[in-house]
């Protein structure tokens, strides 16, 4: 059934939209990744605005990331000092980005930024996944698994502002997980990701967070930032199509519990290693939009 | 004296001309659908128009419908460090966007080049003006720029041989308005040609809104767009909630 999208004016098939969001909460069910950095490139292949797609994929974000936030607060692995301290963050950055959007837009200039954020920013994730996943089978066949350092001290712990976070065992400085929380925050909205895969290196490598409570607190977070993303994008741009946003929402929810069904069953590695290439693809995809000769130079755009 | 009297004359005669030609020539048409309404599962529209003309054999019908005028943006992209980034930008105001023109025949046959470029038939005619204040130098790239996206986009088209004639006394066409049309009135202009000169015209409008569902949301984004912005929020925290709820149970 096709249905007439009110802020992307257009129609579009609703199952199209609702097997992207099934395929996305399956990859998130199964890889335990939040799949928002796919979303907003499929959604652009399938004709939708990059504005809208990147708006609306941040409003679809709310609704995985509070049932996600709920799950593991039942296993009480939310820091929620921490995770507080990094939305003040996002709040700051997601507002910063959609200023930048904003005038980005007015400039003429935004379609081609987020294609550029999504080209560097896939290909960095795929690529690092891709390694990392291949290594990690190489390993196992090879039958040795190697374990790194648990605690490691640089110049980051030397920052002022020192804070105690109980939950997370850590004595650091505020102004770390502030700034990595207005880094997320700006990519959240400029790019329509909740920055999951960002965040969750940032905090185990720079903040040195336990492994185990650093997804919950990170979709915590992303829930403040998404939602921030969502307002202002609305008020500010007009461009939250809700109607796309909900739609995707089912579809997602749906496939994040066949995901999380299945993900006992097969190989994390695998499973990582054909995301990695997916992801890799469509990064590609992206990359040849922006090198290839356009057919036509011109474009126009008609003010509604 | 004479020449006094040879004026009256040519006066009297230009005076019963008009007077002539509408009680001869005569057109009356009528639309399927006056009103177009973009609601959740519009598509676009395909409207009937349809009418009586005094025609003779040889006689033909143009008919042009113009949309709202309003802005249009033409960006050109260059390369830049290999990619291809919009660097120059013009605006087009008084532009149409919506234009079709739909005929029996060629249009070339009907009406002299001339006679096409005066009445804006043909959508390198239409009378859309550069934004005062830019200055380009290949307008004329430009501006076949702008027809060849708005025909890209089926916002303007040519129909030739689209419109039926019937015993020189009845005539019919369809008109498509794709599925991305903009909201407004549009002009339906339907004209009568002998021998490439107009006899006679009728005018209709066609009224294009949204309606339903889809138009609703449209309003609410548009004119409460920070309470939309809470409200997608809010949905989408019940729906994230609402399933931890149900999948809770399995």
């Amino acid at each position: 059934m096709y249905i007439y999208l009110p802020i992307a004016e257009q129609p579009i098939h609703s199952l199209a939209i609702l097997g992207v969001g099934t395929f996305l909460g399956l990859i998130m069910g199964l890889v335990g990744v939040g799949g928002g950095f796919l979303l907003t490139p499929i959604l652009m292949f399938l004709g939708i605005p990059p504005p809208v797609a990147v708006a609306s994929v941040a409003n679809q974000l709310v609704g995985p990331s509070v049932s996600g936030v709920l799950s593991h607060w039942k296993r009480s692995n939310v820091d929620f000092k921490m995770g507080s301290v990094l939305l003040v963050g996002g709040v700051v950055g997601s507002s910063i980005g959609v200023i930048l959007f904003n005038f980005l837009g007015r400039v003429g200039q935004l379609d081609f930024v987020i294609k550029v954020s999504y080209v560097i920013f896939l290909s960095l994730i795929g690529g690092l996944m891709l390694y990392e996943s291949s290594r990690l089978i190489f390993r196992k066949r090879k039958g040795r698994v190697s374990r790194g350092k648990l605690h490691q001290h640089n110049w980051l712990h030397g920052l002022p502002f020192k804070t105690r976070f109980r939950k997370s065992k850590l004595y650091i400085s505020i102004l770390l997980p502030i700034l990595i929380g207005v880094i997320v925050g700006i990519l959240a909205a400029i790019m329509g990701i909740g920055g999951g895969f960002i965040i969750v290196p940032a905090m185990i490598y720079l903040l040195g967070m336990p492994t185990s409570l650093v997804v919950g607190t990170s979709l915590f977070q992303i829930i403040f930032i998404a939602a921030n993303t969502t307002i202002l994008q609305a008020s500010q741009n007009q461009t939250v199509d809700i109607v796309l946003a909900t739609i995707l929402l089912f579809g997602s929810v749906i496939g994040v519990q066949i995901g999380a069904r299945f993900s006992n069953i097969l190989k994390g590695e695998y499973l990582r290693l054909i995301l990695s290439m997916i992801i890799i693809l469509v990064s590609l995809k992206l990359l040849s939009d922006l090198v290839t000769v356009p057919s036509d130079l011109f474009s126009i755009t008609i003010s509604r | 004296m004479k020449h006094l009297l040879f004026y009256l004359f040519l006066i009297s005669l230009t005076l019963s001309i008009p007077f002539e030609a509408k009680t001869e020539n005569e057109i009356v048409a009528d639309l399927s659908q006056g009103n177009v309404e973009i609601s959740t599962n519009f598509l676009g529209a395909k409207i009937l128009l349809f009418g009586a003309y005094d025609g003779k054999k040889g006689d033909d019908i143009i008919v042009v419908v113009t949309g709202p005028k309003g802005l249009v943006t033409i960006q050109k992209k260059e390369k830049i460090f290999g990619m291809w980034i919009n660097t120059k930008k013009v605006n087009y105001i008084n532009t149409p966007k919506y234009f079709s023109i739909s005929s029996n025949r060629p249009i070339d046959e009907i009406l002299d080049k001339k006679t096409q470029k005066l009445s804006q038939i043909g959508l390198n005619n239409l009378n859309v003006r550069i934004q005062p204040g830019t200055t380009i130098v290949d307008d004329k790239t430009w501006r076949e720029a702008l027809t060849r996206n708005m025909i890209k986009s089926k916002l303007w088209s040519i129909n030739e041989n689209s419109v039926t004639l019937n015993k020189n006394v009845l005539f019919r066409s369809y008109l498509r308005l794709p599925s991305n049309v903009v909201v407004g009135e549009f002009d339906v202009k339907i004209l009568h040609y002998r021998n490439g000169e107009l006899i006679s015209k009728e005018k209709n409008t066609i009224n294009v809104s949204k309606s339903g569902f889809s138009a609703e949301i449209y309003k609410i984004a548009d004119n409460y767009s920070t309470l939309y912005g809470i409200f997608a929020v809010l949905l989408a925290v019940l729906i994230g909630w609402g399933t931890s709820l149900i999948f809770r149970r399995f």
